[in-house]
């Protein structure tokens, strides 16, 4: 239960997106949840809601992508704020046409005249073997798709302040979570996060290091062992990226004058690319060198455990990265 | 029926001066279902519509002067010129929308129906879709949806026999898209959907059923489109089809009025010029608003 002390009792992070949905069920008759094996909970952020709010509000669907996003679509213009699970966030690529020409065009092509309170949520990332189908990070899609908010929580504090700020928002909001995080352990603390927020922590002064999900984490635990060789790193986790808290990333990169950026997305177009081009244009004048993207090679996931972990960006990677970074 | 009559031929002429921009489908023949359904519903209703939904929004009550204007691309269209001819939307007139995808409207008009259904509005959604939407697949994953849900929602396949440029029942298969439907255990039936009559009496008890007890139905009105797929056609696609055999669904419905003993000629004469004054003030009106702000471009991305 929530005490006076804590906004949630939650100490993992699926625990605590479901826990903010739980909130926003509370209040709010309106939010209801839907998509594939929710009352289960197979992937964690709507695990037990259907015990406090029953069937109605939760249900399960048949596997059928498309129909399910399209139909909370049109919930969301006719007055409900359903909160849609589509377990792996590659399955998106089965409602594409609903998540990108209907959901992300509609309130454009009307005028204004449609809002689509709709939140989707799916996991992103590779968490283990399950190849290239399960394993993608899509951000950059979604981002490009245009007409989509999207955010990417790394730890349960973030989680439950950037889920009820989905649920709030009056936008389509795709939330993603790291399969590999889903029992990370954090508290989540007092201070509120909302749709463009970033969260810089460690603060440094040396090298500016911006990453997403897992790559967050592994930036973190690279910065803890890089300050014991001297180099303060400032780690900038964009746990949202549509809006992009460009004022927060600017700020860092003016004052370390160098950034490292990691995207457990392809390469090619990816948030790497996005954020690099960004720094370029909005704080050249202070870097030192050139801004470093660390990504996926533009390859699909691999199945085998050993390609698998070569291909996405690893804390050494990140360390030696940020190394060569600080030399200039 | 003959104020969209007229307001697809003012629009066929337009496009002939070259005065209209994008793509444009016209709906000259089908107006007996868009009549025959949308008369049947109420204020606080919901309908979802196609790229060919001029008549839809037109029997839904939509103004011709904004419906113009919308497809003029000018600011005092009903999306403020962002939508056009396929697209357009009237949410609060309950239209939703037309949709320039192919089945992409459908779900939508499930969604609709389970959002008036858990709000207890007593509102029912009606999803107009063309033949072509019959051979997606989110039209039969929509149905199973609104069967497991029991949502109040009309599918009402709108079959001209054209998809795009090639016979329906050359890419159909099966008995007939209602035994599809059928199949889900919803109630389907086909109607002679060239008799507003007809069509009215099969959405009337459609929607009634839905309004009362939130049951799903599937409606399959068999037309005839008179023209092309899309206005201009005739500068690349060469001839595909036989020539129109149909019946006028206005001359149908004048003389159904005539065997009830009502004297029509000089009703129709009326109605007609009462509509063509109508329709010409609606397109010189709409001819006369600015264009959109370039401002508006960049606005409506998010709330």
């Amino acid at each position: 239960m929530t005490d006076a002390s804590t906004p949630s009792a939650a100490t993992r992070l699926a625990p605590a997106l479901a826990d903010a949905i739980a909130h926003c069920m509370r209040g709010d008759p309106r939010v209801v949840v839907w998509g594939e094996d929710v009352r289960i909970g197979v992937m964690g952020p709507t695990r037990g809601l259907v015990d406090e709010f029953g069937v109605e509000r939760v249900v399960d669907c048949p596997i059928s992508e498309a129909a399910f996003v399209g139909a909370a679509v049109g919930a969301a213009i006719g007055g409900l704020r359903p909160v849609v699970d589509i377990m792996f966030s590659s399955f998106a690529y089965v409602a594409f046409d609903q998540l990108v020409n209907q959901a992300g065009r509609l309130r454009y092509m009307t005028g204004g005249q449609v809002a689509i309170p709709l939140v989707l949520v799916g996991s992103a990332g590779a968490a283990g073997s399950n190849a290239a189908q399960h394993s993608e990070v899509p951000t950059a899609l979604f981002l490009n798709a245009g007409g989509l908010r999207v955010v990417f929580p790394s730890t349960p504090h973030q989680a439950f302040w950037l889920m009820q700020a989905a649920i709030h928002s009056e936008d389509l909001v795709i939330v993603l979570h790291h399969p590999a995080l889903a029992a990370s352990r954090g508290a989540v603390q007092r201070g509120r996060l909302g749709l463009g927020d970033a969260v810089v922590d460690p603060v440094g002064d040396d090298v500016s290091l911006l990453a997403v999900g897992l790559m967050a984490h592994r930036a973190r635990a690279a910065a803890r062992a890089l300050a014991l060789e001297g180099v303060s790193v400032e780690v900038v986790d964009v746990c949202s990226l549509n809006p992009m808290p460009w004022e927060t990333i600017v700020a860092s990169v003016q004052k370390t004058g160098r950034a490292v950026v990691v995207d457990e997305g392809r390469l090619t177009c990816s948030v790497a690319s996005e954020l690099a081009a960004g720094i370029a244009e909005r704080a050249f004048g202070a870097l030192r060198g050139p801004v470093r993207r660390l990504a996926v090679p533009d390859v699909p996931i691999p199945f085998a455990p050993n390609l698998e972990a070569a291909v996405i960006p690893s804390e050494e990677a990140i360390a030696v990265a940020v190394r060569e970074a600080a030399r200039v | 029926m003959v104020r969209i009559r007229l307001f697809e031929e003012a629009l066929a002429e337009l496009y002939r001066r070259g005065r209209l921009v994008g793509v444009v489908h016209l709906s000259v023949g089908q107006e007996a279902t868009a009549v025959g359904v949308c008369s049947t519903l109420h204020t606080g209703d919901q309908i979802t519509s196609t790229h060919r939904g001029h008549h839809h929004m037109l029997a839904r009550g939509l103004e011709p002067r904004r419906m113009f204007a919308e497809i003029l691309g000018r600011a005092g269209g009903y999306c403020g010129g962002k939508g056009g001819s396929m697209h357009v939307s009237a949410p609060a007139e309950g239209a939703v929308g037309a949709n320039g995808i192919v089945g992409g409207g459908i779900a939508h008009a499930v969604g609709l129906a389970l959002a008036a259904k858990t709000l207890g509005t007593g509102g029912v959604a009606v999803a107009f879709f063309g033949d072509g939407a019959a051979n997606q697949g989110i039209l039969y994953e929509s149905l199973n949806l609104a069967v497991l849900w029991q949502v109040p929602v009309l599918f009402v396949c709108e079959n001209n026999g054209y998809t795009e440029f090639t016979p329906t029942t050359a890419v159909t298969a099966g008995e007939s898209i209602a035994a599809r439907a059928a199949a889900f255990g919803i109630p389907a039936t086909a109607v002679d959907g060239d008799d507003v009559l007809i069509v009215n009496r099969a959405a009337e008890e459609a929607v009634a059923r839905a309004r009362a007890r939130g049951e799903p139905a599937f409606l399959e009105c068999r037309t005839t489109r008179w023209r092309g797929h899309h206005e201009g056609e005739e500068s690349y696609a060469r001839s595909y089809r036989a020539r129109v055999e149909a019946v006028d669904p206005i001359d149908r419905l004048e003389r159904a009025l005539q065997a009830a003993g009502i004297e029509t000629a000089r009703l129709r004469a009326s109605v007609e010029a009462e509509e063509r004054a109508a329709v010409d003030a609606a397109l010189a009106d709409a001819a006369a608003e600015p264009e959109p702000p370039l401002e508006r471009a960049f606005e409506d991305v998010f709330a």
